[in-house]
């Protein structure tokens, strides 16, 4: 909000210097948002926040810098008149109307207002129309009251009638839309027809034009919360619609009444008649009451003051003191209700600088959230093999997520996942049920920047369970994925070009940094969104934690890949509630192993796996253990066979074991392999 | 006498004119010798050390004929021939140390390295900024006896508004600011519900901290996102006044941006704390001052301070709400978001960035 500071000092001078004084004002709460100078004035840009309706004007300013600087302000002399009663108005709906004056005023010169009301209107923001409307929000930048000005002659019966509108009512408004009413909204009414939306904005039709000579001058409360319905309803937000629902002093309507209607005389050359004020329920004072407001004080800020001192500041703010335990608020406040709101007005004004620094007692040790410490290994271990982080928005496209197996439907579990209305970015109406969308439009978007080598990861939640009895389901995932070629610091040369198990070493290396060993990779055509034949499913104990594997060939296309993408996804929530890996101490060998090399030739659809299981749960004797060493195809192995070379190590925790004893068993090991496998060996 | 004197002479002359190549090598000091060349003259140097030193050395044969001079000269004669044969061993040894420590060198030359050239490195990853910032703070609160908080991102209405003191048509409330599900939930506006969910399950006293995600109907633009991250503190005592809330604060942002960093604090309104204040910090560029290298600070955009977020002490109603007595405990809270506190220490422009997973941008934080 803008407000003058010549404007401003005319009514609370405090000597202080434009600057100065928007220092102060930011320190008891009007924040300064920007100044800037203007034709000898200095104007200041306030963000008043949504508690303060009060100070949304020259007047509420002056008043908080009347009580800082325990000075008086003023108000320009007006005109008084006491009320005859008429007939004009009648309030139908009194729970959204609670006060309404209207004024006559005969016989204005509609024109262009004078230069020194152009001025301050313009230091505001306002664009002049004329001198009747220009009057209309110079009062309400002057006083804070909304009001809004009929062309007498306009209004059917010349009657004004405050009620809901009725279905299907149209009024077009002063921008110039018409704009359909229904009975949430309040409207000010003729005899037959709305001719305004109550405190938003005034009819086209019953406005002030050129030929207008009485106007009738409406100056009124309404429920607050009605007013921000209607302009929510409407989309339609005017200075008097804010001001309305962020609450304006019902005390204050005649005074600013008698303002507008003494201007319009003095500028307008009008005559002021008959007022009216309908006001059906008076308002009932809001009391605060506390046992000592001294020790509420005390207790929140640390800060001794006595009663008096405290008095004064709540008397400069307008409270009424009402005996040592109650203080009337005053009627333009609709923020105070509790001692703890007169502490924060009496702290505002005493200078929340003027409060101390202290630690609090120290009960407690510090914590990490419990799985905090193990996440941050698997940060770590990851960035330190060369993945960078990554962070998704959590909501995504829900066809485009559909190209996705989830680890919960490879479990074989359907919940239906949780969707939100009105998503702020086209399409993304689906909470992420996988990290994997992000991820591949991450790699999308790097490709387009020529980023073609690339390790990333994301920690994040996914979602599910829709209803609407219980909240879904939260779970904490990890994604990996890579591509390209393995990159150096500092070189542009380019490494070896990744591949699954470059992937899977990933999700190994993942896992035992936060303590998970023995992680299983099997076959796995489920998950849709990887290629069959490079797809694995991951289980811990038995239990299905992820998949990981080369993405999908049509998927793939759709983004225009050009290299293989490898992806992997895991569900960190359950791994994490595992029980870390202890190590456990083994006595080292006595006596030394002996190792035998075998390349065995199987046809491709034996995995090693297959190989190992069946020579490590054969128990032979003496058999220590088989690792791999290496795959190979070409010349020699026959088209749909591969070449598998593995390491057979024979150990006896009592003696060295003979060559002969070693061949012994080392020959059953390969009949059980060639019986079991048909393999040749090489 | 002389004959076998003779016998000896020609020995040693054998050897000199022989020794001349490996002498002369010597005497210029192997220069310019290549290292394959020097390999190949010390090994006929062993051999020639072998022929000229060996048991069948002309010099070892000399040996036999001390026995042939007469007695009376046998002494002064062997004296000689030890000379000569001293004299021998010790031009060999001699060209062959030089010689061996040529070849050190010459290797050694040839080994160096261009030690300029980079490290054999595996490329290395990067945390994202929100992860480095999120565990510089979670580090200095913890040593400041604070437990670090986690919870649900979808809440119900009760522990986004309601237990947060704002009430029912409250602009906040409304669904142009707030996502939910179809299913009537709402993505949390602020991580405000982990205090509560906190209060409800521990009590008071209570000392925590609560980062995460929250989300809000932001068009995203330079300086908004609909995903972003808070960080809410929460300490809950006896006589905890805003002297511990100024006090926290403080040290905090002294522990984030150093000694010399000044807070302000300056009412503000929240529906959940009451008194209520904003925050703000000396600007870690310019050190309050509004002018970085003669020009307006960028950073606090000259004023000198940097605007940082929201705090106060716990409203009653939120309190009472979790059952903990207001008359009995107090408490305060702070809450800020992380993506504006990054961008200021990293003179971001757009923090749309944080989102987009853009390597160029990732790969710049450590």
């Amino acid at each position: 909000m803008l407000i003058s500071y010549n404007w401003l000092n005319e009514m609370v001078p405090v000597g202080l210097g434009a600057y100065e004084l928007a220092e102060k004002l930011t320190l008891i709460g009007l924040e300064i948002d920007g100044v800037h100078e203007r034709d000898g004035d200095v104007i200041f840009d306030i963000e008043i926040t949504s508690n303060r309706g009060d100070c949304l004007s020259h007047l509420g300013v002056a008043r908080e810098v009347s009580a800082y600087f325990d000075k008086p302000y003023k108000l320009e002399s007006q005109i008084e008149e006491t009320p005859s009663i008429t007939d004009r108005v009648s309030i139908e709906a009194p729970d959204l109307c609670y006060r309404f004056t209207s004024r006559i005023v005969r016989g204005v010169k509609v024109g262009p207002s004078p230069p020194w009301l152009v001025e301050r209107l313009e230091a505001v923001g306002e664009r002049p129309i004329n001198n009747i409307a220009d009057i209309t929000n110079f009062v309400m930048h002057e006083l804070g009251q909304p009001m809004h000005a009929f062309d007498l002659d306009s209004l059917n019966g010349r009657k004004i009638v405050v009620r809901r509108a009725a279905k299907g009512e149209k009024i077009a408004t002063l921008d110039e839309e018409v704009r359909d009413l229904d009975p949430s909204i309040l409207a000010i009414c003729d005899t037959d027809k709305p001719v305004a939306i109550a405190g938003v904005m005034g009819g086209l039709e019953s406005g002030v034009t050129e030929s207008t000579a009485d106007v009738l001058l409406e100056v009124a409360c309404f429920d607050r919360d009605s007013i921000r319905k209607t302009s929510a309803r409407l989309n339609l937000s005017t200075e008097a619609s804010y001001r309305f629902e962020r609450g304006v002093d019902i005390e204050n309507l005649v005074k600013a009444s008698n303002r507008a209607a003494s201007l319009m005389s003095e500028i307008a050359g009008g005559d002021p008649q008959e007022f009216s004020d309908e006001f059906p329920s008076k308002r009932k004072a809001v009391s605060v009451e506390t046992e000592s407001l001294e020790r509420e004080f005390r207790r929140l800020t640390g800060i001794e003051l006595t009663d008096a001192e405290i008095e004064g500041y709540l008397k400069g703010l307008g409270f009424e003191i009402r005996g040592a335990s109650s203080f009337e608020v005053p009627s333009w406040r609709h923020d105070v209700s509790i001692p703890e709101d007169l502490v924060e007005e009496v702290a505002r004004i005493h200078g929340y600088d003027r409060i101390g620094e202290a630690l609090p007692p120290s009960r407690s040790a510090g914590e990490y959230h419990h799985l905090e410490q193990r996440k941050r290994r698997l940060r770590t271990a990851l960035v330190a093999a060369g993945f960078d982080e990554a962070m998704s928005y959590s909501f995504v496209d829900g066809a485009a997520a559909s190209a996705y197996s989830t680890v919960d439907e490879m479990r074989g579990d359907e919940t239906p996942l949780v969707l939100i209305n009105d998503p702020i970015i086209e399409g993304a109406n689906l909470m992420r049920p996988t990290l994997l969308t992000g991820m591949i439009e991450a790699v999308h978007k790097n490709f387009n920047h020529r980023e073609s080598d690339l390790r990333l990861f994301e920690i994040g939640r996914t979602f599910r369970g829709l209803s609407e009895s219980s909240l879904p389901e939260e779970k904490e995932m990890l994604a990996v994925v890579l591509t390209g070629r393995e990159s150096f610091e500092n070189t542009s040369a380019a490494g070896r070009a990744y591949d699954f198990f470059d992937l899977k070493a990933a999700v190994e290396t993942a896992a035992e940094a936060i303590g998970i060993r023995g992680l299983e990779f099997a076959v796995a055509t489920e998950p849709r969104h990887l290629q069959v034949g490079q797809s694995a499913l991951v289980r811990f104990r038995e239990t299905i934690v992820g998949a990981v594997g080369r993405l999908e060939s049509t998927l793939a296309d759709g983004y225009k890949f050009k290299q293989p993408v490898y992806v992997a996804e895991l569900d960190l929530s359950f791994l994490l509630e595992e029980p870390e890996s202890v190590a456990v101490y083994k006595p080292l060998d006595v006596y030394p192993s002996v190792v035998r090399d075998v390349s065995l030739v199987v046809t491709e659809n034996i995995s090693l796996s297959k190989i190992l299981e069946v020579v490590s749960s054969a128990g032979f004797e003496n058999f220590e253990k088989a690792t791999y060493v290496d795959t190979y195809t070409g010349e020699g192995v026959e088209e749909g066979e591969r070449s598998v070379t593995i390491r057979f190590e024979y150990r006896s925790p009592e003696r060295t074991l003979t060559d002969k004893e070693v061949d012994q068993v080392h020959s059953e090991v390969l009949s059980s392999l060639e019986s079991t496998f048909s393999a040749r060996f090489r | 006498m002389s004959d076998e004197k003779q016998q000896l002479e020609a020995i040693r002359d054998s050897f000199e004119k022989e020794f001349d190549r490996f002498s002369d090598a010597l005497k210029d000091g192997f220069r310019g010798m290549k290292l394959s060349a020097a390999e190949k003259l010390a090994k006929e140097l062993g051999e020639f050390r072998v022929k000229h030193t060996g048991k069948k050395s002309p010099i070892s044969g000399a040996m036999k004929l001390i026995g042939r001079v007469a007695p009376e000269q046998r002494a002064d004669f062997g004296k000689t021939v030890q000379s000569v044969r001293a004299r021998i061993e010790g031009r060999i040894a001699e060209t062959e140390d030089s010689l061996k420590s040529y070849i050190r060198s010459a290797k050694t030359k040839r080994e160096a390295v261009d030690v300029t050239l980079p490290g054999r490195r595996v490329r290395s990853g990067h945390l994202h900024p929100m992860t480095l910032l999120r565990h510089k703070i979670e580090d200095i609160f913890v040593s400041m006896g604070y437990a670090i908080e986690d919870d649900r991102e979808i809440e119900t209405d009760h522990y986004n508004f309601d237990a947060l003191n704002i009430p029912v048509g409250h602009p906040a409330r409304e669904s142009k600011d707030t996502f939910y599900t179809t299913g009537g939930f709402a993505l949390r506006s602020q991580t405000s519900t982990v205090q509560i969910r906190a209060m409800e399950r521990r009590g008071a006293p209570i000392k925590i901290i609560a980062p995460g995600r929250v989300f809000r109907r932001d068009t995203p633009d330079q300086t908004h996102t609909p995903v972003f991250h808070q960080i809410e503190g929460l300490c809950v005592d006896t006589d905890i006044t805003m002297a511990h809330l100024k006090g926290t604060v403080s040290e905090w942002l002294r522990r984030m941006y150093g000694e010399e960093t000044k807070t302000r604090f300056r009412p503000g309104y929240f529906p959940f704390t009451e008194p209520s204040a904003e925050f703000d910090f000396s600007c870690f560029k310019c050190s309050g001052t509004g002018e970085f290298e003669e020009a307006k600070c960028g950073t606090c955009r000259g004023s000198g301070w940097i605007e940082l977020g929201g705090c106060g002490m716990v409203h009653p109603n939120v309190l009472e709400g979790c059952g903990i007595d207001h008359k009995v405990y107090s408490g305060f809270a702070f809450g800020f978001g992380l993506e504006r506190m990054a961008a200021l220490m990293y003179s971001l422009d757009d923090i749309r960035l944080m989102f987009e997973n853009d390597v160029r941008f990732l790969r710049q934080f450590y």
